[in-house]
């Protein structure tokens, strides 16, 4: 199973990658629409994303959200009641949630800002080669 | 003798920890706040923390609601 | 579904349905199963703004189809439905109640009653703000809301079964064209047990998409399920259309998802260490109860029992079915509905199937168990089930045949009165088997299907029974059964219970911990205060379509640097959050507590208007007070000892126990009229419990015919 992965020591916070996210999946260049979130610590980069762990897919009472055989979480928006478990219930807080149409979207590893990251600091890599250092675990 | 929530009279003795009177009271309902002599005691501490006589206790149970 | 099935269409309407706007369609479904009328009510800008919704609109509409003499069985009598603006809400945990209001066979009063399941929120999707259901059919009937088609028809189903395990799994395959349309599918049911007693509850159904069955959750007290059967409907149906998250149409999304993630977020962290409802349910309270003294055990005789722990919390994360999201909406982490799945039933008609038992709630676990001395988990289970599928209160059944079961001991009842059954505390079988003799309306089944009161009366008459003892010992008032706490050391909650509309369920104020265990409400103006305040605050629960568990069964450990945790401030600001962002209705906590005196005042004067409502039907019995009999005082004689001294000055050790147990019920029984005083002063009525003229026109409700009901008792008062 294939996932995005990112190195912290390449990126220089150029955040192509949420531009491109929002706008691959939204169309828009707000970046709250982006399933990859970067922040800046003191100049050292992190980046927050789905790890396709399949937590949401335990707390979702419809049925909506699923593992599609390459491994990769997905969300089925007509079932999708846009209840939020979720959200809450991501152990990563990397579930969003985009009000206006009432559904959570989150990364299904597209690959998009792979492409678009001009440091080379994302990747599409298998689950075992991902280093999960850069997740913070929530609870 | 140590008062607890402003009316019970209750024995007092030597080593008295929080644990020990959550015991002897079986205040089993997860969700409370302990206070002695007025600062509150955190969670992690009720085994250690020891109880002087004449104590002000208040173990107030958070629920409102069955 | 092979067979052709037999559809007798009586009366249709059609209707399209309007679009949600701000949590409210703008109108209400009137329907005659009598007559066969079907119409529309507009709903107004003043009828929101006064009643708000749920049982706000349930009271409104039916104070209007009404008259001072009807009675629960009369045609004119309405079985009203309502969940409110806020209900049907997914992203704030709890937002998917519906309220059923209607007279009640046992109170003869109004009674109101929640529950989850999807019918209320699916009825408003289909474009309805409320049900209100009048007449008596002639032959049984069902009422099905179908926004597919966008109609609504009463028919002849003949083939329908009654009870509500088999007529749902029934109906769902019968309505749905395709399976997935089971997912938008509700129905309102009682059972054959609500043919044959007063204790019909209703379920309220929904469609487990995990378990790919129907589950069903209870608005159970006051008999509203015998109202139904009484007339002749099996069930109430809604078959609404595939919905998004953003059905209700709310005035700002971004506010609602804002608070949501929070909660869903405060949920997920917390309750793993706090109560585990997402393991456990309301069981987890079972234990807890016990130690402290107040679980009922043996008709509220006692409040802890050893095998307590046989059936507490950690127990039932055994034995109820983990790891699936068990809300009774969608959206609800808290997740307190869940079951125990594959059960074999071991009695009765369905002895054999193997079945999902919704439950069981604490409250169950208290009526059907430990108040009748039984602590066997696999009993209570059986009892659950039958009660839910017949369709009765578990809570009235269990505390019924409880005062039975010390009838019995005490010698009112015998072998031969009981048909052979030796109905002695801890008999589980007995206590199923006039379980399925209600159902059959047969036996000790028909004395047991009257509720406590009117087994009273017939005790009485019949069996020479002493009425003062089974007045002290019967635990109701108004005719309501009383729910599973034990108040008899907290004054406050003996007024929480009996100073309520309804009835003792208590939904209104739960205060037992805060004046009993924590010693905050030392003085009767501070237990007025807290008789008012948190009525009006969980009334306003039932106005707007919220469960009142994720108010304080979940909450985060900040809560206690507050003013007043009690109150738990931060959710009650996420309420206001919810509540302003679907309206559009900004309020704050004032504005809270004024929409719920309306409704709560409006209760009131209906109830007077039916003759009741007064003074003189809040009285607890004794054993919801103080030690009734010799074993109970002497169970907690050190208790009862220590409390002459302290309160009273006296000396135990000089006085007999007659003595001693006639000092305490004069120094309790006057205590509780100072405290009636007290909340009827602070609720704003006359020493009599009667709202006063200002009170209802400071309110808003000033309407003349409401007005009228007053004016009456208060020219008698003087
Ligand atoms: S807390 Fe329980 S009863 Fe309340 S809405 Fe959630 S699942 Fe339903």
């Amino acid at each position: 199973m294939k996932v995005l992965a990112y190195v912290a020591q390449k990126c220089t916070g150029a955040r192509t990658c949420e531009v491109t996210c929002a706008q691959t999946w939204f169309k828009v260049q707000d970046v709250s629409k982006s399933s990859i979130r970067i922040s800046a610590n003191d100049g050292i980069f992190a980046a927050e994303f789905c790890i396709q762990c399949g937590k949401c897919i335990e707390v979702c009472p419809t049925e909506a959200l699923y593992y599609n055989k390459q491994g990769i979480v997905l969300l089925k928006k007509d079932l999708c009641v846009g209840c939020m478990s979720c959200v809450g219930f991501c152990p990563y807080g990397v579930m969003y949630f985009a009000p206006e149409e009432a559904l959570a979207f989150k990364c299904v590893a597209c690959g998009q800002c792979v492409k678009a990251c001009p440091s080379e600091a994302l990747k599409i890599v298998e689950l075992d080669e991902a280093s999960t250092s850069v997740w913070d675990f929530r609870f | 003798m140590i008062t607890l929530n402003k009316r019970e009279r209750l024995e007092w003795q030597e080593g008295l920890t929080v644990q020990a009177l959550l015991e002897r009271k079986t205040f089993t309902y997860p969700h409370i706040v302990i206070s002695i002599n007025g600062i509150v005691i955190d969670h992690d501490a009720y085994a250690e923390t020891l109880i002087p006589d004449e104590a002000d206790v208040r173990v107030i149970h958070l629920i409102a609601g069955g | 579904m092979t067979e052709k099935i037999i559809r007798h269409v009586l009366a249709e309407f059609a209707y399209q349905a309007p679009k949600i706007e701000r949590g409210y369609a703008n109108q209400t479904l009137y329907v005659n199963v009598a007559t066969g009328e079907i119409k529309a009510k507009p709903v107004s800008e003043e009828m929101k703004f006064k009643f708000t919704g749920g049982k706000g609109f349930d009271l409104w509409l039916l104070w209007n189809a009404v008259n001072d003499n009807t009675k629960w069985n009369s045609p004119e009598n309405e079985i009203v439905i309502s969940s409110g603006p806020c209900g049907g809400t997914t992203q704030y945990p709890g937002s998917g109640k519906s309220l059923v209001t209607t007279i009640s066979p046992t109170t003869e009063v109004i009674t109101d009653s929640n529950a989850g399941g999807h019918f209320g929120p699916l009825l408003k999707f289909s474009g309805w703000d409320a049900i209100e259901v009048q007449g008596i059919a002639e032959r049984d009937v069902v009422v099905i809301v179908d926004a597919i088609a966008g109609k609504v028809t009463v028919e002849e189903l003949p083939d329908a079964p009654t009870d509500t395990h088999l007529l749902g799994a029934w109906l769902y395959d019968v309505l749905a064209e395709k399976p997935h349309e089971k997912y938008y599918i509700a129905m309102v049911s009682a059972g054959t047990g609500a043919d044959h007693s007063l204790l019909g509850c209703l379920n309220f159904s929904l469609y487990d998409r995990k378990r790919q069955d129907v589950r069903y959750k209870q608005a159970a007290r006051g008999g509203p399920g015998t109202v139904l059967r009484h007339k002749r409907i099996k069930a109430l149906v809604v078959r609404a259309k595939p919905f998004r998250g953003d059905a209700n149409h709310p005035a700002d999304p971004e506010r609602i998802a804002r608070v949501g993630a929070d909660m869903q977020h405060e949920v997920a962290t917390w309750d793993p260490v706090q109560n585990r409802m997402r393991n456990r349910g309301t069981p987890y309270l079972v234990g807890i109860m016990s130690d402290y003294d107040l679980l009922p055990v043996n008709n509220f005789k006692f409040g802890s029992h050893p095998k307590a722990h046989d059936i507490n919390g950690a127990y039932w994360e055994t034995r109820l079915t983990q790891g699936l999201p068990d809300g009774c909406w969608y959206g609800c982490t808290i997740a307190c509905a869940h079951a125990v799945d594959g059960f074999e039933l071991q009695t009765g008609p369905y002895k054999g199937q193997r079945v999902i038992v919704d439950g069981p709630e604490y409250e169950t676990i208290g009526a059907v168990g430990s108040t009748c001395g039984i602590f066997d988990a696999d009993a209570i289970l059986e009892l659950n089930f039958y009660c839910d599928t017949y369709g009765i209160d578990t809570i009235s059944y269990g505390n019924t045949i409880g005062f039975l079961m010390e009838c019995y001991e005490a010698g009112i009842l015998d072998l031969e009165k009981t048909g052979g059954l030796e109905l002695t505390f801890g008999n589980a079988a007995a206590s199923l088997e006039i379980l399925h003799q209600v159902a059959q309306g047969e036996g000790l089944g028909r004395l047991a299907g009257l509720g406590i009161r009117k087994a009273k009366a017939y005790l009485i008459e019949h069996f020479e029974a002493d009425p003062q003892f089974v007045q002290d010992i019967g635990m109701e008032n108004k005719g309501m059964e009383y729910s599973m706490y034990m108040g008899k050391e907290s004054l406050a909650q003996q007024g929480g219970y009996a100073l309520t509309n309804k009835g003792p369920q208590h939904d209104e104020a739960w205060l037992i911990f805060m004046d009993q265990v924590n010693n905050q409400l030392p003085t009767f103006e501070d237990k007025a205060e807290a008789l008012h305040y948190f009525p009006m605050w969980r009334t306003w629960f039932g106005l707007c379509g919220f469960c009142k568990l994720p108010w304080n069964d979940v909450v985060d450990p900040k809560n206690s640097k507050s003013a007043e945790p009690a109150k738990i401030p931060h959710h009650v600001q996420n309420y206001v959050d919810i509540f302003a962002a679907v309206t559009g209705r900004e309020i704050d906590i004032n504005d809270i507590i004024a929409m719920s005196e309306r409704v709560y005042n409006l209760q009131r004067v209906f109830n007077i208007r039916l003759g009741k409502g007064l003074r003189e039907h809040d009285y607890p019995p004794y054993r919801g007070v103080g030690p009734v009999t010799e074993e109970e005082y002497e169970s907690r004689q050190e208790r009862y000892d220590k409390q002459l001294r302290e309160w009273l000055g006296l000396d135990p050790d000089a006085m007999t126990l007659q003595e001693k147990m006639a000092a305490h019920r004069k120094y309790r029984t006057e205590r509780y009229e100072h405290l009636m005083d007290a909340v009827y002063e602070r609720r704003g009525w006359t020493r009599n419990g009667v709202p006063t003229v200002e009170k209802l026109k400071a309110l808003g409700i000033g309407f003349p015919e409401v007005l009228a009901v007053v004016e009456k008792h208060l020219q008698v008062e003087g």
